[in-house]
């Protein structure tokens, strides 16, 4: 394949009116709640956002909706605007619809949103997202998560599942990095720090060891049971508008200084490096855009259904040497204390698998830490600049949005 | 361009291909490049003038794993299974099951080491015929 001729990225320069910035989010505690319906965490999680922005919610003239994946029906009433309805928009909203493009699809909201808003089509966008993976009906989540990201004709007669997947780039990355199976366990380890500050994270209370690790049962060589993701119900929203409409709204908005993707396959059969997938190719794109460098971030949020994912995503992003992910992370640099602190929420690993949401969870955790309005002994100092990195289906995709803080109050 | 046949045509030729012991690999007749999976139009040229050919069934092992328990839906019986992603020496690359070594084990596996494409056992599991390899032979 020839490389993609790359055409020098257009940008909404910072404190133009019509740049895109995220206002508010909203979140609901990860785990396993049986009790609580669908409608009412999408219903609440919304308000939460709205308030934390400072909006009314007659103000909202666009809703995306990032999919479940756990019920047909409840699918079907994200798809036809049932939100607008359970918010009372009827008549007013201009328009509601889905962005799905599983793990990253809070990459590609962002993206939808910001184009909306800095070419006026939308003036405030609410995402909303729920999933109930910790408790719905295990027969139709099953059924609806292999429609998602295994070929039909190709590749599911040979019993491929994500598990399988996940192992397939476990193995290859540790092949071609020397990374030991401690080491990534370390990887676990370093997350679950993280969910010990997080009040919203399925495991906030449970210590695990790279010994725990090591010794729980072997899924998918080299997968144990604790390096795969464990399903969760969660929900999140965030809030973005133009700048001029930010402004007297919240003291700290965020922007999105740069993004950049890379499709690198379909099937999993496909991939031509699975110790790379689309990373580079996507960070050289954002980086391009935004104008600053991994250097410039002081933390970073990526994609972590599986250990191996988040340390090839944090090489192509620039944020260690190559090959060195597994080892970096495992060290603690990136835990609580550290260097550079990665998935500050606890990750999939540790937060909880929400299925589409995982991704969103960490995007919103940026946000919220570079808002500053992450619980004390959890919030970074001085966290001005973020990386954050997503995939999808068989990580098809690596999705990078670059982001910066903005200081509103200046203005005020 | 050619009359379109039925859409299942480009699974149905591959799999009769598995259960005649090929592996068939689609190639332009227009560029010349082979392509994996099957298309309806050649991904580089865009021709529909693609014809299925016998692959000589020898590649690397990109990478494999050993599926021992949570299959997906009905694989239970097959546990444990080994999964690989196979580059074949034509330049394409595909998904598709390891055969055990005489030891019942997948121990003999590693990333890069030569494989070489086989029948598989012929025992019918309702699904659909799938592609199959083995450790190649040492010369």
């Amino acid at each position: 394949m020839t490389e993609p001729t790359e055409v020098p990225p257009l940008r909404v320069d910072a404190g133009a009116p019509n740049d895109p910035l995220f206002i508010g989010i909203g979140e609901l505690p990860s785990g396993k709640f049986p009790g609580r319906s669908f409608m009412r965490m999408l219903t609440e999680v919304a308000i939460r956002a709205l308030r934390d922005a400072n909006v009314k919610t007659t103000e909202v003239d666009t809703i995306l909706l990032i999919p479940c994946l756990h019920s047909f029906d409840d699918q079907a009433d994200l798809v036809f605007s049932r939100m607008v309805e359970e918010l009372g928009l009827q008549g007013q909203a201009k328009t509601s619809f889905m962005v799905h493009s599983g793990g990253s699809t809070s990459d590609n909201a962002v993206r939808t949103a910001s184009g909306l808003i800095a070419s006026g089509h939308a003036r405030t966008v609410l995402v909303l997202q729920a999933e109930r993976w910790g408790s719905a009906d295990l027969e139709e989540m099953v059924t609806m998560l292999t429609l998602n990201g295994i070929p039909q004709e190709w590749e599911r007669a040979s019993g491929m599942s994500f598990n399988a997947i996940g192992a397939l780039i476990h193995e290859r990355y540790m092949h071609d990095t020397g990374s030991t199976p401690e080491d990534m366990a370390g990887i676990c380890v370093s997350l679950r720090k993280w969910a010990q500050l997080n009040p919203n994270a399925m495991f906030k209370d449970r210590e695990l060891t790279v010994e725990k690790v090591l010794a729980s049962k072997m899924i998918c060589d080299p997968l144990h049971a604790m390096e795969c993701p464990p399903l969760a119900d969660g929900a999140a929203a965030f809030v973005m508008t133009s700048r001029e409409n930010a402004d007297g709204r919240v003291d700290k908005a965020v922007r999105v200084a740069g993004s950049g993707g890379c499709v690198s396959h379909y099937s999993i059969g496909q991939e031509r490096n699975l110790s790379q997938l689309g990373w580079k190719t996507a960070a050289a794109r954002a980086y391009a855009q935004s104008g600053w460098g991994p250097e410039d971030a002081q933390f970073g949020e990526i994609y972590d259904s599986y250990a191996a994912i988040t340390a090839i995503g944090a090489e192509g992003l620039g944020l260690c040497p190559e090959g060195d992910a597994a080892r970096w992370i495992a060290s603690g640099a990136t835990s609580p204390g550290g260097d550079f602190p990665l998935n500050t929420n606890g990750g999939l690993l540790s937060a909880g698998h929400t299925g589409v949401g995982g991704g969103t969870a960490l995007l919103i955790e940026g946000v919220r830490q570079l808002m500053g309005k992450a619980e004390s002994d959890r919030q970074i100092a001085d966290a001005r600049r973020a990386v954050i990195g997503g995939s999808g289906g068989s990580y098809m995709d690596a999705q990078v949005l670059l982001l910066e803080q903005v200081d509103l109050g200046e203005t005020r | 361009m050619t009359s379109v046949t039925h859409e299942a045509s480009l699974k149905e030729q591959f799999q009769s291909g598995l259960e005649r012991g090929e592996l068939l690999i689609q190639t332009c007749n227009n560029c010349g490049r082979p392509n994996m999976y099957p298309r309806h139009f050649c991904p580089f040229c865009q021709s529909d003038d693609l014809t299925f050919t016998p692959s000589g069934g020898h590649g690397v092992l990109h990478s494999y794993t050993v599926v021992r328990a949570v299959p997906p839906r009905g694989f239970e019986p097959d546990l444990p299974y080994a999964l690989a992603v196979v580059k074949l020496d034509e330049g394409v690359q595909l998904a598709a099951r390891l055969e055990p070594t005489s030891d019942g084990s997948w121990d003999g596996y590693a990333c890069d080491a030569k494989i070489t494409f086989s029948p598989g056992p012929s025992k019918h599991t309702g699904r659909g015929p799938v592609a199959w390899f083995r450790l190649a032979d040492r010369s």
